[in-house]
């Protein structure tokens, strides 16, 4: 506490709490962008379904498969990006 | 955390079982019972009057200008107390607070309900505040700040240097207004929401869809070719998959300000409720022994919602700032690492 040098993976230095802070903040999003991708997707074509009064539902189905790669595709490339 | 929530969720679901048969028969009985799901939702909702509180039989309760438009009657303006206890004013009456007409016709409604109120005080509070600090920048110029000019100008160099600079890089001047103004909105909000009788403001999808489509429209406006680019013509993908790469990237330009959207709107909401539902504890046993317990816990979230009040702000800030760094950047590191071969070398230096 006295030091007034502070070396760069102290967690107390300010510069990498706020970085910490920072890097949560954007994990979070990722996940959180992960789910709304899937959820929204699976939405639209669900209601797509019920709007055309498919048989079989293709369009949850496509939609929902599209929403999965789309989510895992954007993980992927957030995560690969860094900063 | 996770345990709590899970004790939290065990503890809800069990009331919605133990309510759900007494409320067919207590409907025709009796009126004292206590419905902690109503009270609930009724507290998080928004609605025509502000009810402050209820001491005995006494309400002590706002009553809200009504705005409403319809096309074969035109505008109708008068005070929500006309319609208090589903009394019928100028044909239109309240359904669940929701503005109906007798007649059926379509409702248009713009009343300053207790959101819009909340909205306004959230705005008229951000003017105040900002213009006195603003007055104190002009007077004293580069010297110490005084006052609540201190007090703020920590908060703006935060979000300057730690969310601007460091998200958008050099263009950050450009977007620096939308970001604090966001900041300190969200904030201000949240906090004016956990006052006792404040109304549950970025609880509110529609406020949080439209701060979210303000973030989604900047984005889009200030973006450049190569934000473009990597979506039409994703670097590294071969010419035959574009048709399936082009639809996940537009799913992901959608996404962005979807999730932002969500995200303060569960939070806060969330916040209310699992306060709320620790407070109910106290009626739904009517027992003194719970009240201690219940009071506890609900402080505790309360002081929780203190912390989350201001870090969704700051969520809110950051990817926004972040989604509208990714539009104006001029060169992508994911290029590199995607496609590999000459350019995966200077990705190494970051």
């Amino acid at each position: 506490m006295a030091s007034p040098v502070k070396p760069p993976d102290n967690p107390d230095n300010p510069d990498n709490r706020s970085d910490r802070l920072r890097t949560v903040a954007r994990y979070s999003g990722i996940g959180m962008q992960m789910a709304a991708t899937i959820g929204l997707s699976t939405w639209a074509g669900y209601s797509l379904d019920k709007h055309y009064q498919t048989n079989t539902p293709w369009f949850t189905l496509g939609l929902m498969l599209l929403g999965l790669f789309a989510a895992l595709y954007n993980v992927i490339r957030a995560v690969s990006k860094g900063e | 955390m996770k345990r709590l929530l899970f004790a939290l969720f065990c503890l809800l679901s069990l009331t919605a079982r133990a309510s759900e048969p007494v409320a067919t028969t207590a409907d025709a009985t009796e009126s004292e019972n206590f419905n902690p799901g109503e009270m609930i939702l009724h507290h998080i909702g928004d609605s025509h009057e502000w009810h402050w509180f209820t001491l005995g039989e006494t309400h002590v309760t706002t009553y809200l200008p009504v705005i409403a438009y319809r096309a074969g009657s035109g505008l109708s303006v008068f005070s929500s107390h006309e319609l208090a206890e589903g009394k019928v004013h100028e044909g239109l009456k309240l359904e669940h607070e929701h503005l109906v007409s007798t007649d059926g016709a379509k409702v248009y409604d713009f009343s300053i309900t207790k959101n819009v109120a909340t909205l306004m005080i959230a705005s008229a509070l951000l003017l105040i505040v900002f213009i006195s600090v603003a007055r104190g920048y002009a007077k004293r110029g580069t010297a110490a700040p005084r006052g609540m000019q201190s007090f703020f100008e920590p908060l703006i160099i935060f979000i300057r240097d730690e969310v601007a600079k460091k998200s958008i890089g050099p263009k950050y001047e450009r977007y620096m207004p939308y970001l604090l103004t966001v900041f300190f909105f969200i904030w201000f909000s949240n906090l004016l929401g956990l006052l006792p009788g404040g109304a549950n403001l970025t609880g509110n999808i529609a406020v949080t869809l439209t701060l979210a489509a303000i973030t989604l429209l900047i984005t889009l406006f200030s973006s450049n070719k190569n934000y473009w680019a990597h979506i039409f013509a994703t670097p590294g993908v071969p010419k035959p998959l574009l048709f399936i790469m082009i639809p996940v990237e537009l799913i992901g330009v959608v996404v962005k300000p979807f999730s932002l959207m969500v995200r303060l709107f569960a939070n806060i909401t969330a916040g209310h409720i699992v306060t709320l539902s620790f407070i109910s504890l106290i009626f739904i046993f009517r027992n003194i022994g719970i009240a201690p317990i219940s009071i506890a816990f609900g402080l505790f979230i309360f002081f929780l919602e203190l912390l989350v009040a201001i870090l969704q702000a700051y969520i809110f800030t950051l990817l926004t700032a972040m989604y509208i760094g990714g539009a104006v950047e001029d060169h992508h590191d994911a290029d590199y690492q995607i496609g590999g071969g000459d350019g995966a070398a200077p990705a190494q230096a970051h």
